[in-house]
């Protein structure tokens, strides 16, 4: 059974509607389909060959302000008009005093950050009158008065909202890397039967102080060290669906579905 | 006490600015890579990350001065102006407006232009599908009320002058294009975007055409607008200029 799908992105999408390739679904981000557009109008007709996945990265679940209600209702319009199989956004901000960042920005893990993702979710949730699913985000600094791990604050957001959380095994990789911990651990906290969906990317290597900060771009194949850790989490968590996403430097169709493959055959 | 997630996050916020990095520091744990550096990710990928999607809304702006210019001409704005929400299709509205007013492109007056171009296509290409005028809708209408009548634009649809030829350096900016010369003294270009089918594009309009339409969209009768585009050019041809709007789809309705 194919499991593994692709990102849908505009320089592929002419040729996805006439070939139809096979994968196992097909991922969009919510926020380049909320404005009317001649892609919107395939994205409506390849819904009948294929299941969809929305992921939104711009809900912001992690603002301290709540869930901006405008934006809300136009994410909210787009899920009740594809009906997709899943929908996800990340453990991070990108929104504060009405300016949009376009970043993952890091949350501390503290009890009152909690309180704040869990009414966040509760709230997207209630609007969409479903679960979403939540992802891990790839950081790149860690907050000292942190009081619990990122996998603990997961699973206790899943546990309190009901939400489902979207593992992606290269930001627990850039994450384990650029804070120095083990991927292993991570996985260790995570409680399995939460988890909806996985995601799979490759990374960059840049330079911080000197020393290499490994960057989630999306701009390349999957790392190998990313495809052993997966391996991990099929191995420990039984299979999900999985999505291969790539969003910088995208290369050909056939080369992204050859991850996608490789997925399937890995898992 | 630790900083509480409003603080942090206003702090936060603060350091995207470049205006208060120090606040922040002491919160973020450093160790061979400092807090500072670490920060940093964040603040250049907010920068990187709205000036790519400037240069997928701006393309020919950006083929006409390269990669690299408009790499910093757009991190430029972007540290004037943030989205106010995350659909980046509708950011950069006032991008052309800073894109004249920018120091090194002064060079290339015809940039901005190229840039407001770029915007309205992006517009045309998000509007909604909704029905156009059709001959039929015409033909059901007395031919003596006609004259009275005024007619509302397309969705998308905008009018766009430039004292460059826009259309000639727009072709000529496509990829694969002929690199032929364009000559900026060419005078006047006036053009009208569109939402097509499958995509946005434009007609370059005459003068009378100008006339014709601007009149419209200033809310008055075809009568006037018809008188308007007599006065530009005494040779306007209205029922060839109304069969050419109708079949680019120009109209959505007669009000």
């Amino acid at each position: 059974m194919a499991l593994a799908g692709i990102g849908l992105r505009a320089p592929h999408l002419q040729q996805i509607a006439s070939e139809k390739p096979a994968t196992g679904f097909l991922e969009i981000h919510a926020e380049n389909y909320l404005a009317p557009s001649p892609a919107l109008e395939i994205v409506d007709r390849l819904r009948a060959d294929y299941a969809f996945s929305i992921h939104a990265v711009g809900l912001s679940l992690g603002s301290v302000d709540g869930i901006d209600e405008a934006h809300l209702a136009r994410v909210a319009a787009l899920v009740k008009r594809l009906q997709p199989v899943w929908v996800s956004d990340h453990l991070a901000w990108s929104v504060h005093g009405g300016r949009y960042f376009n970043d993952l920005l890091p949350l501390p893990y503290t009890e009152e950050a909690l309180d704040v993702v869990v009414r966040n979710v509760e709230r997207v949730q209630e609007a969409f009158g479903r679960q979403i699913s939540l992802e891990n985000p790839s950081c790149y600094l860690a907050f000292a008065h942190s009081t619990m791990s990122e996998p603990v604050f997961l699973a206790e957001v899943a546990r309190r909202s009901g939400c489902g959380l979207l593992v992606d095994a290269n930001n627990i990789h850039v994450t384990a890397h650029n804070l120095r911990l083990d991927p292993n651990d991570w996985l260790e906290e995570l409680p399995g039967d939460s988890i909806t969906e996985y995601h799979l990317a490759g990374h960059a290597v840049n330079d911080a102080d000197g020393v290499p900060i490994l960057i989630d771009d999306h701009g390349s194949k999957v790392a190998e060290a990313v495809w052993m850790l997966y391996a991990e989490m099929v191995a420990r968590f039984g299979m999900r669906p999985t999505l291969v996403e790539w969003d910088t430097d995208l290369p050909d169709l056939s080369t992204l579905l050859a991850e996608a493959d490789r997925a399937n055959r890995l898992a | 006490m630790p900083i509480a997630l409003r603080d942090l996050q206003s702090a936060f916020v603060a350091h995207l600015a470049g205006t208060s990095p120090s606040s922040l520091e002491e919160w973020v744990i450093g160790d061979s890579i400092s807090a500072e550096a670490r920060l940093r990710v964040h603040r250049h990928h907010v920068r990187d990350s709205l000036a790519a999607a400037l240069a997928s809304t701006f393309p020919t702006a950006k083929a006409l001065v390269g990669e690299e210019f408009f790499q910093c001409m757009a991190s430029a704005f972007a540290d004037e102006v943030l989205p106010a929400q995350p659909v980046l299709a509708e950011y950069g509205g006032s991008f052309a407006g800073f894109v004249g007013t920018y120091e090194p492109a002064r060079g290339l007056p015809y940039l901005a232009d190229m840039a407001r171009l770029d915007w309205a296509l992006n517009t045309a290409f998000h509007a909604p599908v909704t029905p156009r005028l059709s001959a039929a809708d015409l033909s059901a209408v007395e031919t003596e009320q006609l004259p009275a009548k005024g007619l509302l634009l397309a969705p998308g649809t905008a009018l766009l002058r430039s004292a460059y030829p826009i259309d000639r350096i727009w072709a000529a900016a496509q990829p694969g294009a002929d690199t032929g010369t364009v000559d900026l003294e060419e005078g006047t270009t006036c053009l009208l975007v569109l939402r097509r089918p499958d995509d946005a594009g434009f007609i370059r309009l005459s003068e009378s055409e100008v006339a014709f339409v601007s009149a419209l969209v200033e809310g008055r009768p075809l009568e006037q607008a018809a008188e308007a585009a007599f006065a530009a050019e005494p040779g306007f041809e209205l029922s060839a200029v109304f069969a050419r709007f109708l079949t680019v789809g120009a109209f959505a309705a007669l009000r």
